[in-house]
């Protein structure tokens, strides 16, 4: 009996623990307070930003009440809707990311060909990418991949250097045509190709080329329909082909094979035409609107220190792209290529293997070397050293490249660590080749680590502005860089800069209004990189 | 599969003189083959330590030595893995290495196909020959030596891709010509994973049980036809009935290929094997016979003790 009583007496809830347990649940609520502050900083800093570039107080409360009730409450209506249809959303987010990916796109082509001149982007594609590319599908097609890995990537480079050796021949040739021609060849045709390709494995071979060919003849209708009413064809051509193509291919796709899912399409049409319609009757009645700094001016004009209303940052939009992209391309094949000789093949003893862990832990160290420092590498090697001109997209592209490669070098590093050894040692137990067990195994497994360590650094390189500061990189050119030897800017830098204007309205609107830019740029590219990620993560 | 299609595909890989051996083979074969009929499927009830000793064990052995070592010394930095091993594995038959953890058969195993090479802190002194040509020679390829020499590792290591690409890897990564897809099938089928897997041959391998999984990873190694199998406690992450699923599977491949194992389990190695090498701490080869002779009579006081639990 007594026995029985202790051992209830012990499950009871006793004071000795209680005190346990209210030291569990402090503690708890302290991590929930730690949480927190990180969000609430973020959402203060946020709605901050927001409300210096868009000014929302100016507006009246009709113009609330009017974007209430042509945008809020459709867009609402069918978000709830689609709630619980899963065929409805499938469809929806098919067709936002068509509708969106595709304008996005179509205006970062248009931007940098534009800035970089067709002409030469049409040159170094077809010479770059034409043999390669159809080396790539002869292989295919006749299931032989014994050459095409390494004649994909030479022939490549080979054709790259062709075209720069006889640039000076081609060009004047090439210049012969007018522009939107070469805007049908960079991007209607290479969106023929992929949307007939597409249609040929849905369907027959005989689709594939009446799709692509169709495709072509819009693309020509298009810039004929422009030609007749005077206006430049390049640019809705372009969008033809980045845009009207895809978004008419997923939503006919989509009609075809879901047809519970087919109204879910209408989502991005429902959010573009509430929008427009609320703009129209905004000018007709003449609501008093928003007092925003973020509008088509500031993202197509260029600089005007004087007037905020007129300034824009088109050149330092499309120089951003430009000296991030070229950054990329120079900086993550060597830092992956050195992650994987870390990983794969330095020897882990003797006197090689004490110089990669040497390396290695340099590697790490440089990771955090401070911007600014990186400026000066930059300086030194770009300017001093191999006397390029100041503030060019080489030395911009070649300095953050330096900034972001330990970080790549890092990262590709852990993703290639965490593939299991297990994989490598089955591997090469088949009697697969050191060569054949990475191309196989490991580096498949390790693309999504990979692509999520690049993307991080390319975020990373696109809010930089200390190394740039450094080099003389101008904080404000006039016009979009018009090549790789070419002065340009970038956002941060003019952030940077117009946050000492003298006006007011620079200091708070532009300013906030060009960082919302910034952050959307940013926000875009890591979306892509997630897009593709899962992707790769999907198809294991 | 008869026996004419195995000639076919064992004929290709082959060099003159072994298909010169293989003729042997066959003769010897059809003798084995009358005597022992008797399958031991009852093996499994007996718990004793010599559980599934037969005194007529089927074997279509050759009679020829495959793989044999001549004091092999093998260390990790300074600590001595492997103490002056020699031993002549047969031909077609099955050999099991017991021994107690860290006594060096592991070790041993991957010395055959020189997987030690992939440790960088490894070294191997002494002599050790597959068909005659020495493995340690520095004319040999450990690449082209694996292709001859497959493995089976403890832990099921299916790779992250179908059963269908999982199996037809080795032929992949080796350029082996000819129709893949039967090939695979004819794999999965003698793994015994056919009937499980036929509808499902595009999806992961990932996805199958871990007893799928260790058999898939047998119909990978076999797809490539090698002469000698290797096999590293492949039941020992496995549940009772998987481990004999494998086990049946262990005896009908010796029918066509020498396999090598290591286990940790005195019974299994007693039911299986036809050979049965000791390894007692310190990495030194202490009794290597007929299974039948080691568990019933070893030599060795020691390996007696550790086979009747006393040790080890």
């Amino acid at each position: 009996m007594a026995a029985g009583e202790d051992a209830v007496g012990r499950l009871r809830r006793g004071s000795g623990l209680r005190f346990e347990q209210l030291k569990g649940r402090v503690f708890e609520a302290l991590l929930i307070g730690a949480t927190l502050v990180g969000i609430v900083s973020l959402l203060v800093l946020f709605g901050y930003i927001v409300f210096d570039a868009v000014g929302p107080l100016a507006a009246s409360p009709r113009w609330y009440l009017l974007y209430f009730g042509t945008l809020v409450t459709p867009t609402a209506a069918f978000t709830l809707y689609a709630r619980r249809r899963p065929a409805v959303r499938a469809a929806n987010a098919r067709a936002f990311a068509a509708v969106f990916g595709g304008v996005v796109l179509s205006l970062a082509v248009y931007a940098v060909s534009d800035a970089l001149s067709p002409y030469d982007v049409f040159i170094y594609l077809v010479f770059g990418g034409g043999p390669s590319v159809s080396i790539a599908v002869y292989a295919r097609k006749m299931n032989d991949n014994t050459f095409a890995g390494p004649a994909v990537p030479v022939s490549m480079v080979i054709g790259v250097a062709v075209a720069a050796g006889f640039y000076d021949v081609l060009r004047p040739i090439i210049g012969t045509v007018p522009r939107w021609i070469t805007y049908i060849a960079i991007t209607t045709v290479p969106v023929a190709a992929i949307t007939g390709w597409f249609a040929a494995r849905e369907w027959t071979t005989r689709r594939g080329l009446l799709t692509a060919g169709v495709v072509v003849a819009g693309g020509f209708a298009v810039a004929g329909g422009a030609l007749v009413s005077g206006i430049d064809p390049s640019f809705w051509v372009v969008l033809f082909s980045g845009t009207v193509v895809p978004v008419a291919f997923v939503v006919g796709s989509t009609a075809a094979t879901n047809p519970e899912g087919r109204i879910g399409m209408l989502g991005p049409f429902v959010v573009i035409g509430g929008g427009l319609l609320g703009a129209v009757v905004e000018r007709q009645f003449g609501i008093a609107g928003l007092d925003s700094y973020l509008t088509p001016t500031l993202l197509l004009n260029s600089w005007d220190g004087l007037n905020a209303a007129n300034a824009g940052v088109y050149p330092q939009i499309v120089g951003s792209i430009i000296i991030v992209a070229f950054m990329g391309i120079m900086a993550i094949p060597v830092g992956i290529g050195a992650a994987v000789y870390l990983e794969e093949y330095a020897p882990a003893t003797g006197w090689r293997g004490r110089l990669a862990s040497l390396l290695e832990i340099n590697i790490a160290n440089l990771a955090g070397v401070p911007s600014v420092v990186y400026g000066l590498l930059g300086l030194a090697l770009f300017r001093n050293t191999l006397g390029f001109g100041t503030g060019i997209v080489v030395a911009a592209s070649g300095t953050l490249g330096f900034l972001i490669l330990p970080i790549v070098v890092v990262s590709a590093q852990e993703a290639i660590r965490s593939v299991p050894d297990s994989r490598r040692r089955a591997s090469y137990g088949m009697g697969a080749s050191r060569w054949q067990t990475l191309r196989e195994v490991v580096l498949p497994e390790a693309v999504p680590g990979v692509l999520t360590g690049t993307i991080l650094a390319l975020g990373r390189a696109i809010g930089e502005t200390a190394p740039l500061v450094i080099i003389a990189v101008a904080t404000t050119t006039y016009s979009a860089p018009s090549g790789l030897f070419s002065s340009a800017t970038a956002l941060p830098l003019q952030i940077f800069a117009s946050a000492g204007n003298a006006k007011p309205e620079f200091r708070t609107g532009v300013v906030a209004a060009t960082a919302i830019v910034l952050l959307a740029l940013m926000i875009l590219m890591n979306a892509i990189a997630i897009v593709v990620r899962n992707r790769y993560q999907k198809d294991d | 599969m008869s026996d004419n299609d195995m000639n076919e595909r064992e004929k290709t890989a082959m060099t003159e003189e072994q298909i010169e051996t293989e003729d042997v083979s066959d003769a010897n074969r059809g003798r084995v083959i009358s005597d022992s009929t008797d399958e031991a499927d009852d093996v499994l009830i007996e718990t004793g330590p010599t559980a599934g000793l037969d005194d007529d064990k089927p074997s279509r052995g050759t009679g020829q030595t495959i793989v044999e070592s001549r004091n092999i010394d093998v260390w990790y930095g300074d600590d001595q893995a492997l103490r002056d091993v020699s031993i002549a594995i047969p031909e077609n038959e099955v050999t099991a290495m017991i021994g107690p953890s860290g006594c060096g058969k592991s070790t041993f195993l991957r010395c055959i196909n020189r997987m030690n090479d992939l440790v960088d802190i490894c070294r191997v002194e002494g002599e050790l020959t597959l068909g005659g040509k020495d493995v340690y020679d520095e004319n040999i390829d450990p690449v082209a030596l694996r292709r001859r020499v497959g493995m089976v590792f403890q832990k099921p290591n299916p790779f992250p891709k179908s059963s269908r690409d999982n199996v037809s890897y080795g032929l992949n990564v080796q350029g082996i010509e000819g129709d893949h897809d039967e090939i695979v099938e004819r794999s999965l089928k003698q793994a015994a994973l056919w009937e499980e897997v036929k509808d499902r041959l595009d999806e992961s391998g990932l996805g199958l049980s871990g007893g799928q999984q260790q058999r898939l990873c047998i119909a990978r190694a076999i797809a490539v036809d090698p002469e000698v199998i290797l096999m590293d406690e492949p039941a020992s992450a496995l549940d009772p009935i998987a481990t004999s699923k494998i086990e049946d599977l262990i005896a009908d491949l010796a029918e066509e290929y020498t396999v090598v194992i290591v286990t940790h389990n005195m019974q299994q190695a007693a039911r299986i094997s036809h050979k049965t090498a000791v390894f007692l701490t310190g990495g030194e080869l202490v009794e290597f016979g007929s299974t039948q002779k080691v568990f019933e009579n070893p030599d060795s006081e020691r390996v007696e003790d550790y086979i009747t639990g006393k040790f080890g």
